[in-house]
């Protein structure tokens, strides 16, 4: 329905967060809205890490919703972000995911900027022999880089284009804040990079990521190896307004696994098989933060992915292409003390994530399955009620769509859907 | 004349690296192991992980047991759109030669075709590998794949 209040061809059901109306995975006008009420809007967006930029001039590009960023360590030894575009022509200023300069000089016509985004020089600004030059009414003053305003997190740095978003620790709460602390709060290191071309909508990813509940039945791998199934203790902690959240469990304290043989999963149809690891040097894991918290899955609304599966930590983050293409972007990292064997623990137990992630790999698809199943009907709404109506976390439970509807939640409030 | 050692050949290596590539896109996975040493090093990753230094691994095996679990997972457990693979190899270029190791790098482009009909180019990038003689027969001691493309489209799931 379009009216003057919602000129978006969506109307969500009466039910709310409980039922998605299939029509925001697919509407174009729906996107275009979404790059400026969430992705421009008062959201805080992962771009970069401080280890990626170790010194003054270290630049790192990153992209929040259409637009191109830089993030770039100036010369007071400060995290900037500002928008990669020339105030003159709308130039892209680095090409490079990653690079180190004085300054941005723009190829087209020489206007150069400093490390805060100031304007400091254009070519032929006072003319050529006394004629020509840039008109009096030109100020370089006026005619600087775009900013963002910068949080950085334990070494993750966040940037947002709204004056109106709260401030970072108040956008996620203290339970967020803390698990950010308990992962990354040690010097990192980055082990490496790589990304992935989804075929669907970046919802229907970052949905999946928020469902603790199909991570052992889609995942075959993860419940025939017993790697993370909901019969583990575990729960759901919920951030500020249930907009972001972390999935928690522990691998060694298990109960009640037979539901799994009882509701015929595909997963145990499998163990019937007998299939089992032979090589044990994946699963030699150790308890990195000696809490035996073996799995923690940790959003910040809208796109932001910090995963702790074992001892293979990473960053996700789905960037909105179209209605139905998005690029996941993975950084994987380990910490700077790491010794030989867990750094190599690290990048073997690496094979559970990204596009060939014996976990991971059904995650990069099934949003793909999804946008093809729904195609004709988005007039017709997904059912969204495992644990209930709201977002209230089950305490000790992760057998709840909560934080899915949590994502929703936020979602509207921002699209005024 | 004493016991006359067999040396290693290109051809035979060349053998070796055709073998595989009709192995894999035959889809007979179950003899991918087959061609790799014990203990052993299989492994993909980017140009751009390359080029930075960086170790990550898009998908890693350092031995037997490894390539047979993740056989085992492809072939069980993990679950995606089936397709195939249609290797094209450039001739090799050797790098380094002893009596019974070949260090060789070899160019491919890789095409995916889904059971529905879409065809799309999926991988290009080079294969460097360390191939060794045992017991008169080759195999990879190190096969890295080293992606031109930082992206992948969706997924990886058999080997390249």
């Amino acid at each position: 329905m379009k009216n003057s209040e919602n000129p978006l061809p969506v109307t969500w059901p009466e039910e709310g967060v409980r039922r998605i109306p299939y029509a925001v995975y697919s509407e174009p006008e729906v996107f275009e809205h979404e790059q400026k009420a969430i992705f421009r809007g008062p959201i805080w967006h992962f771009l970069g890490l401080e280890v990626q930029i170790p010194e003054a001039g270290c630049y790192v590009t990153a992209q929040v919703g259409e637009v191109p960023v830089i993030v770039v360590r100036n010369d007071e030894g400060e995290v900037q972000a500002m928008v990669n575009r020339c105030s003159h022509k709308g130039t892209p200023l680095v090409y490079t995911p990653q690079g180190k300069t004085k300054r941005f000089m723009c190829i087209y016509h020489n206007w150069c900027f400093n490390l805060n985004g100031k304007m400091t020089a254009a070519a032929f600004e006072r003319g050529v022999r006394g004629k020509g030059g840039m008109a009096d009414t030109f100020k370089k003053e006026d005619n600087g880089l775009q900013r963002l305003r910068v949080h950085v997190q334990n070494g993750l740095i966040f940037g947002t284009f709204s004056d109106e978003t709260p401030p970072f620790e108040e956008y996620v709460g203290p339970e967020l804040i803390a698990n950010m602390q308990r992962v990354c709060g040690k010097p990192l290191r980055v082990l490496g990079t790589y990304s992935q071309k989804l075929p669907s909508n970046w919802k229907l990813y970052i949905e999946n990521v928020k469902d603790p509940y199909h991570a052992s039945i889609l995942h075959a791998f993860n419940g025939v190896m017993k790697q993370d199934r909901l019969t583990m203790e575990g729960g759901i902690t919920m951030g500020t307004n249930g907009w972001s959240h972390i999935s928690w469990s522990k691998m060694k304290f298990e109960t009640g696994g037979e539901v799994y043989e009882e509701a015929e999963m595909r997963s145990a149809e499998i163990s019937a098989y007998g299939f089992g690891l032979r090589d044990k040097s994946m699963t030699d894991v150790w308890d990195d933060f000696g809490d035996s918290v073996s799995m923690t899955i940790h959003t910040v609304f809208p796109n932001f992915v910090l995963q702790q599966l074992r001892n293979c930590l990473a960053l996700r983050t789905i960037v909105p292409v179209g209605t139905h293409e998005s690029e996941l972007r993975w950084i994987a990292f380990g910490y700077q003390d790491d010794d030989e064997r867990k750094l190599n623990g690290r990048l073997k137990q690496s094979n559970m994530m990204g596009p060939a992630g014996l976990i991971a790999m059904e995650d990069g698809m099934i949003g793909g399955l999804v946008q093809q199943g729904i195609a004709g009907s988005l007039d017709k709404a997904a059912v969204i009620e495992m644990g209930g109506h709201g977002i209230e976390p089950i305490p000790g439970s992760r057998v709840s769509e909560g934080s899915v509807r949590g994502f929703w939640t936020g979602y509207r409030a921002l699209m005024g859907l | 004349m004493s016991n006359v050692m067999e040396r290693i050949t290109v051809a035979q290596a060349r053998q070796l690296i055709a073998d595989y590539t009709y192995t894999i896109d035959d889809g007979v996975l179950s003899d991918w192991p087959t061609y790799f040493t014990e203990p052993c090093i299989y492994r993909i990753t980017t140009r751009q992980n390359e080029e930075m230094i960086m170790p990550l691994s898009i998908m890693l095996c350092d031995n037997q047991a490894m390539l047979y679990d993740r056989v085992e997972a492809i072939e069980k457990a993990n679950i995606f759109e089936p397709h195939y693979y249609r290797h094209v190899l450039s001739d090799s270029k050797v790098l380094e030669m002893d009596d019974e190791s070949i260090r060789m790098e070899t160019s491919f482009t890789c095409v995916r075709t889904m059971l529905d009909g879409r065809v799309t180019l999926f991988a290009s990038g080079r294969y460097s590998d360390h191939i060794v003689l045992e017991e008169g027969r080759c195999l990879f001691r190190t096969r890295k794949v080293v992606l031109d493309s930082s992206k992948v489209d969706t997924l990886i799931a058999i080997p390249l």
